[in-house]
């Protein structure tokens, strides 16, 4: 019985199909009841726009306890719905976490308030020097990073006498195992590991790959055990599923909730790389709580019980991080800390609104089959 | 619901009102209801302008982009659950309905019963099936039925969205029948069988046509929702079947195309005006004969 039973489960980042009903429901009331349903102007708040269960919750007491300054959640469950929520007027959110081509997007949009790095003296001091000036904010101008990770695929080693580790044999046992395997509910993901697998881009827009994608696709899903992003965690570590395509931080939560018996890997032809980073909304009528937040984070003691909770990637030097007990097992751990050169194959998301169309067709061609 | 055409304004006998009174009901009406949908309407001819933005270039580029077989497929699909959704909550429904207006003893405590499951919400009675069709249920583990009910599997498929379906819409089918069955006057079928009339003939000539408006009014009200139910496929179907509804908020959500998901909206809301007007027509139809 080592299945978590359902209400200890913990909600995966990218949250789930619940909040996706109440996230409609909330942008349908439109942004203005946002920002009245908070205390408006209040110093001692802080509005903080996230995913599902990204934050461990004795962050926030010791946030409090630190600060005095209180944390209001609430959460979305697509880095497309805080856009759409934000585009849709919503203010009053202090800090929100978008992946980094979202980043890009919102800032495009003029949908951020700048950082004010003067404000962020542990941030300075305690960041790797790589997460500076990523590609997605060049300047540093809008964004903070705060976890990374990879988008690769976890299968249960005693379920299954395969050690895969390439996209081509992970797909190939969709059919030597009908429907025991997951892949995520999302068209980035699913379709860009399948390009990587035929030697494409991930980002690719080019019809002709899409089209050899789309037939790859549409001939798997018969042996899909179900699209999911949400619960696959669970399923897989209770052993209804044998493995899934999916997110590094939940592979580690499998290979740990199964003693071992699962191994999460990054595909050798390669796959996603992405960096989750705080930004300020638009509208922040507190972005002092939320520097003081990211500072606040950045202290190595509290980065470790956050990536101790997460399983994501810390953007902290290693060094630092690692001067902090606890925190050498996280280090040791390929899945939540990958090897550099794992690393070096990965592409970011910069999928073009072209590309974005023809992907959404064949999702949903996939979907329907 | 005797009003017939002609006599819809304020009857030569009855009070009458000032009508500005209906002031605020039309604001409403207009605000709440012709805006957004005038809006809708006005963004199925725009297109998406570089990441979230929408430009009105008013052309029919949507429509014909959902003029594809891979969304006629979806359309139908979409049809075909909600005719079998209406037509099993129907055989459901109708039998218990029955019952519970002629014979049932208890009346209260059984369509408090019915009502019960509104009490909680939509998404968790249906995320409760997740577990109950689970063949580790632990029920079934009791009784020993985990294999069996594991060789029907059932989760995420469409036989769960089937299962959800029936199950969600059930209330909605049972209660407008109900109140049409309550009303019916029993001794009009007694008098059916007394004048030879079998119980079957006395159902088909008497019943039937006297709670006819119940049964069209159970089944728009399972029919039209069930056009855009995408939540029971998103969970229980594990998102493997898509109908309209997960096409609609497709658009909306991840695919940022909100012309496109505006036009496949207003092809659904010309398909339902449709229905509608032909329900009117049924219902008219039947007032002449019954009334």
């Amino acid at each position: 019985m080592d299945e978590p039973t359902l209400w200890q489960r913990p909600v995966s980042r990218r949250g789930f199909v619940a909040a996706a009903g109440i996230a409609a429901l909330a942008a349908a009331s439109g942004g203005r009841l946002t920002r009245d349903a908070f205390a408006a102007g209040d110093a001692g708040v802080l509005r903080y726009y996230n995913w599902a269960g990204y934050v461990n919750p004795k962050t926030y007491t010791d946030f409090t306890k630190a600060t005095g300054i209180t944390v209001k959640k609430s959460f979305y469950v697509s880095n497309e719905a805080l856009l759409a929520k934000l585009k849709a007027g919503a203010r009053g959110y202090d800090l929100a976490v978008p992946t980094g081509y979202m980043v890009a997007i919102l800032a495009d949009e003029k949908l951020l308030e700048p950082i004010d790095w003067s404000k962020l003296p542990t941030v300075k001091k305690t960041i790797d020097a790589k997460f500076r000036k990523l590609p997605f904010d060049p300047q540093d101008k809008w964004s903070v990073p705060k976890d990374w990770g990879t988008t690769g695929f976890m299968y249960r080693t005693d379920k299954i006498k395969e050690r895969p580790t390439t996209w081509k044999q992970f797909f190939g046992l969709f059919k030597k195992y009908p429907k025991k395997f997951t892949v995520l509910d999302g068209s980035p993901e699913v379709i860009g590991s399948t390009l990587v697998m035929l030697g494409h881009s991930y980002n690719s827009d080019s019809p002709g790959e899409l089209d050899a994608a789309r037939k790859f696709l549409l001939d798997l899903k018969p042996y899909v055990h179900s699209i999911d992003s949400t619960t696959y965690k669970q399923k897989v570590a209770g052993g209804k599923a044998y493995g899934a395509l999916g997110w590094n931080g939940d592979g580690a939560y499998v290979v740990s909730h199964t003693k071992g018996k699962a191994e999460y890997v990054v595909a050798s032809e390669g796959g996603e790389f992405w960096v989750d980073s705080y930004v300020i909304p638009t509208g922040a009528e507190n972005p002092a709580a939320a520097h003081s937040w990211i500072d606040f984070v950045y202290k190595p003691a509290t980065n470790v019980q956050e990536t101790s909770y997460t399983y994501y990637g810390s953007p902290l030097k290693r060094a630092l991080f690692g001067t902090v007990p606890g925190s050498k097992p996280l280090l040791a751990n390929d899945d939540v800390f990958p090897a550099p050169k794992t690393l070096a194959k990965l592409e970011a998301n910069n999928i073009s609104p072209k590309g974005t169309r023809l992907r959404e067709r064949i999702w949903t061609e996939f979907k329907s089959a | 619901m005797r009003r017939r055409r002609g006599e819809g304004r304020a009857g030569a006998g009855g009070p009458r009102y000032p009508g500005w009174l209906a002031l605020p009901a039309i604001l409403w009406w207009a605000f709440f209801f012709v805006g957004p949908l005038a809006i809708m309407a006005a963004l199925s001819f725009g297109e998406v302008s570089g990441y979230a933005d929408v430009a009105f270039t008013w052309n029919l580029g949507n429509y014909r982009y959902l003029w594809d077989p891979l969304y006629g497929e979806i359309f139908l699909r979409t049809f075909e659950l909600a005719v079998i959704g209406t037509g099993v909550t129907l055989l459901i429904g109708f039998p218990f309905a029955y019952y519970l207006a002629r014979y049932a003893k208890n009346k209260t405590f059984l369509l408090f019963l019915v009502i019960v499951p509104f009490w909680t919400s939509f998404l968790i009675r249906t995320y409760s099936w997740l577990i109950i069709l689970d063949p580790d249920f632990p029920l079934f583990r009791a009784l020993g039925l985990s294999d069996a009910v594991g060789r029907l599997d059932l989760l995420y498929t469409t036989k769960a969205i089937y299962i959800g379906v029936a199950y969600n819409y059930l209330p909605l089918m049972v209660l407008p029948l109900y109140a049409a069955l309550e009303r019916m006057d029993w001794t009009l079928v007694e008098a059916a069988e007394d004048l030879g009339d079998g119980p079957l003939r006395a159902f088909r000539r008497v019943t039937l046509p006297l709670v006819l408006p119940g049964v069209l009014a159970g089944s728009l009200l399972v029919f039209i929702p069930l056009t855009g139910e995408f939540l029971i496929p998103a969970i229980l179907g594990g998102e493997r079947t898509f109908f309209v509804g997960n096409l609609i908020a497709q658009q909306f959500g991840e695919a940022r195309d909100w012309p496109f998901g505006a036009s496949i909206s207003m092809v659904i809301v010309g398909a339902m005006t449709i229905a509608m007007l032909l329900y009117a027509r049924l219902l008219s139809r039947q007032e002449q004969f019954g009334g």
